[in-house]
């Protein structure tokens, strides 16, 4: 048996394999690096995990889970939410694409642009209220207001994109 | 005299860790509880964990958990005698108090009338004047926002704009520039308005740096007030508490017993007769003022309830019947004994601006051990809905002394696993593991003035945690469910909460590939 999967360290992607060598032993391959690990999965959704070796000086307690497209592993103590290459950026608000999207399902309590509005990177375009806090989303680009589908008063589910915004082609930061 | 069992048969108005915790009581007290439920938490933990369940309809808490006519009318038709409010929702809401009472049923806290006295800021800060207690400089009244900001000007920048009927830090902004000042309100009229239905606002001098220490009080119907003393909550993010812990590291027992008395002198005053709070700030000096009063069971009772040794929610159903405090606490040695402290693990993101977030538990590990104690509201497979407060559950540790406490409180964190939705929890971590909380040097401010704590470390990944996550998407069945990236990939939104889709990998649906 193997698995392999790619996930995003540092903006570069990495290969990441495990292949199943005989009973609790696997072969994980990091990029250009080899391991071997002793993997044992426990009753609670747990796997102890030690490096052949050293299963006395460094062994681990690691708990998975897929988290929407992204994968989060929390280990030596650790949550690391691993984004695959389809989906460099994981949730958050607005991204750098000039899209503000809604970071969470919610409510839209005020819109404060229009199209053809001239806006600065770090500007609230769009405030909603979601688990009873207010969050100002900003589009984390300057440029231009080219369509806004949020609606004051309007409820709106988590990614539903809010307002578009082209950037400059002559921005000056 | 003291009723065993104080009532045969009693309502839940609230949801998730609380009332789970609050089933808990009633159930050792031998009192059948009630849950009530909007229909997105149909198998929320609370449902699952009362004797009965009744369905309020509806998902906003607006529709469901505030609406005072269902609520009553699910005690009625449930043959419930008595009614425990929680936190937040309807719990300081006198109106509700005053209905529950006319619905020929129990409230299970403060009477309406002390409620009104000490429930707004307000009055509080009035009443507080009245017996004595100090109170920080600033207005009473919601003069309009001119007037507010003449009022700063008068007392001076920083100033603690609050909303009215606040609390829990809605509706509450720190102001250091004049010119902020009516955005500000603006903001915080806009919040209260939606998180209490009233957006009237007062204003306050900020009062730096400071400690946040509060007392815990219980009263019966028979006049008696007693202290169950301190407890430090000054890590705060954004005027929401993060960190509990009693005693208070810096409160030594003169500067207790003056705060006990303060707060004893006022609940007595208004016939205080349930659990409640009162808030102070304490100065570097050794000065307190007078914040508030909680007039309700606090989110952070557990840490009392760990170094007293009384458990909170069933002193609140005996006086509620009638019980006596000087025979349910006689003979009981009540000074605190050891130390506590309390991690609230919420559904947010530190590291992204505490942006919170709702969606599938994949995965859930609460912390086991000696001295360990788990208020939780959620478990693996449970669907946090977006319409609620993010708190998922407290993590809460006993020790001998602060110094073992705070180690306990580290390693159950690194035993805690919450996976599918970000937590707080590495945040925690970080936290305990600081210096300065170790030395006990808090501050109300301190989160908002050490940045990186919220952060978190900039490395990527280690080879190690990369390893993890194949070796658990190869070992553990549970993990390895539908990461089989792209499958599915719909094109839709990122993270998407729809449990169907979601659960489509590895059970509901087997077999349909």
């Amino acid at each position: 048996m193997k698995i392999s999967r790619e996930y995003v360290r540092g903006g570069k992607t990495v290969a990441v394999s495990a292949e199943h060598l005989e009973g609790d032993r696997w072969r994980v391959r990091v990029g250009e690096q080899s391991y071997e690990y002793h993997a044992v999965a426990l009753g609670d959704g747990g796997v102890r995990l030690a490096p052949v070796g050293q299963e006395f000086d460094r062994s681990f307690v690691a708990y998975g889970a897929p988290a929407g497209k992204e994968f989060m592993v929390r280990v030596n103590g650790r949550t690391h939410t691993l984004a695959t290459p389809a989906n460099k950026r994981g949730g958050g608000g607005g991204g750098s694409d000039g899209t503000i999207r809604a970071p969470m399902t919610g409510t839209v309590l005020d819109v404060m642009c229009k199209p053809g509005d001239t806006v600065a990177a770090d500007q609230a375009l769009v405030v909603l209220s979601a688990m009873k806090m207010e969050h100002k989303l900003t589009a984390g680009i300057a440029g231009v207001v080219l369509s806004v589908a949020a609606k004051k008063g309007g409820t709106v589910d988590q990614g539903a994109a809010l307002v578009v915004v082209e950037p400059k082609k002559e921005a000056k930061e | 005299m003291v009723k065993n069992p104080p009532f045969r048969r009693v309502l839940i108005a609230n949801r998730g860790e609380i009332a789970v915790r609050i089933a808990r009581g009633l159930r050792e007290l031998g009192i059948e509880s009630v849950a009530v439920h909007s229909e997105i938490d149909a198998r929320c933990a609370h449902v699952l964990a009362a004797d009965h369940a009744v369905l309020l309809g509806g998902n906003t808490a607006a529709e469901s958990y505030l609406d005072i006519g269902k609520v009553i009318a699910a005690a009625k038709s449930s043959g419930a005698e008595a009614i425990h409010p929680g936190y937040g929702f309807l719990s300081e809401n006198a109106a509700f108090a005053r209905a529950v009472r006319d619905a020929g049923l129990v409230f299970v806290g403060p009477n309406p009338e002390a409620m009104e006295r000490l429930g707004g800021k307000k009055a509080a800060r009035e009443e507080a004047i009245a017996a004595g207690v100090p109170v920080i400089p600033g207005t009473e009244q919601d003069v309009g926002d001119a007037g507010l900001i003449e009022v700063a000007k008068k007392i001076g920048m920083p100033v603690m704009v609050k909303a009215s009927a606040g609390g829990g830090g809605r509706g509450m902004r720190l102001v250091e520039r004049e010119q902020d000042l009516a955005e500000a309100l603006m903001a915080s009229r806009r919040e209260a308005k939606a998180s209490f239905g009233d957006d009237r606002m007062i204003l306050e001098r900020a009062v730096f740096p400071a400690r946040h220490i509060e007392i815990q009080l219980i009263g019966d119907r028979h006049g008696n007030v007693v202290s169950l003393h301190e407890r430090e909550c000054s890590v705060q993010r954004r005027n929401q508490k993060v960190l509990e812990e009693a005693p208070s590291a810096v409160v030594d027992e003169a500067l207790r017993q003056r705060m006990g008395e303060c707060a004893v002198a006022l609940a007595k005053r208004v016939g205080y007769d349930n659990a409640g709070t009162a808030e102070f700030l304490l100065d570097d000096h050794g000065n307190f003022y007078f914040l508030e009063v909680n007039t309700r069971l606090q989110v952070e009772h557990p840490v009392t309830e760990l170094v007293t040794g009384v458990d909170l929610v069933h002193l609140q159903m005996h006086v509620a019947a009638g019980g006596k405090l000087t025979d349910l606490l006689a003979g009981k040695d009540l000074r605190p004994r050891g130390h506590a402290i309390e991690a609230r693990i919420c559904a947010e993101s530190p590291e992204n601006g505490y942006l919170p977030a709702a969606g599938l538990l994949r995965l859930v590990r609460e912390a086991e051990g000696p001295g360990i104690r788990i208020d939780s509201g959620v478990y693996t497979g449970w669907e946090v809905p977006p319409f609620y407060d993010s708190m998922l559950a407290k993590l809460i540790v006993w020790a001998p002394d602060r110094a073992t406490a705070c180690q306990r409180l580290s390693q159950a964190l690194r035993d805690t696993a919450y996976l599918g939705i970000p937590t707080n929890v590495d945040f925690l971590r970080r936290i305990v593991d600081d210096t300065a909380f170790r030395h006990a040097r808090l501050r109300t401010d301190m989160l908002r003035l050490r940045p990186e704590l919220a952060d978190g470390p900039k490395e990527p990944p280690e080879d190690l945690a990369l390893a993890a996550a194949v070796l658990c998407q190869a070992v553990a069945p549970r993990a390895g469910s539908s990461s089989s990236n792209g499958s599915n990939g719909n094109g839709g939104g990122q993270g998407s909460t729809a449990p169907w889709q979601d659960l489509a990998g590895f059970r509901l649906f087997e077999g349909t590939r």
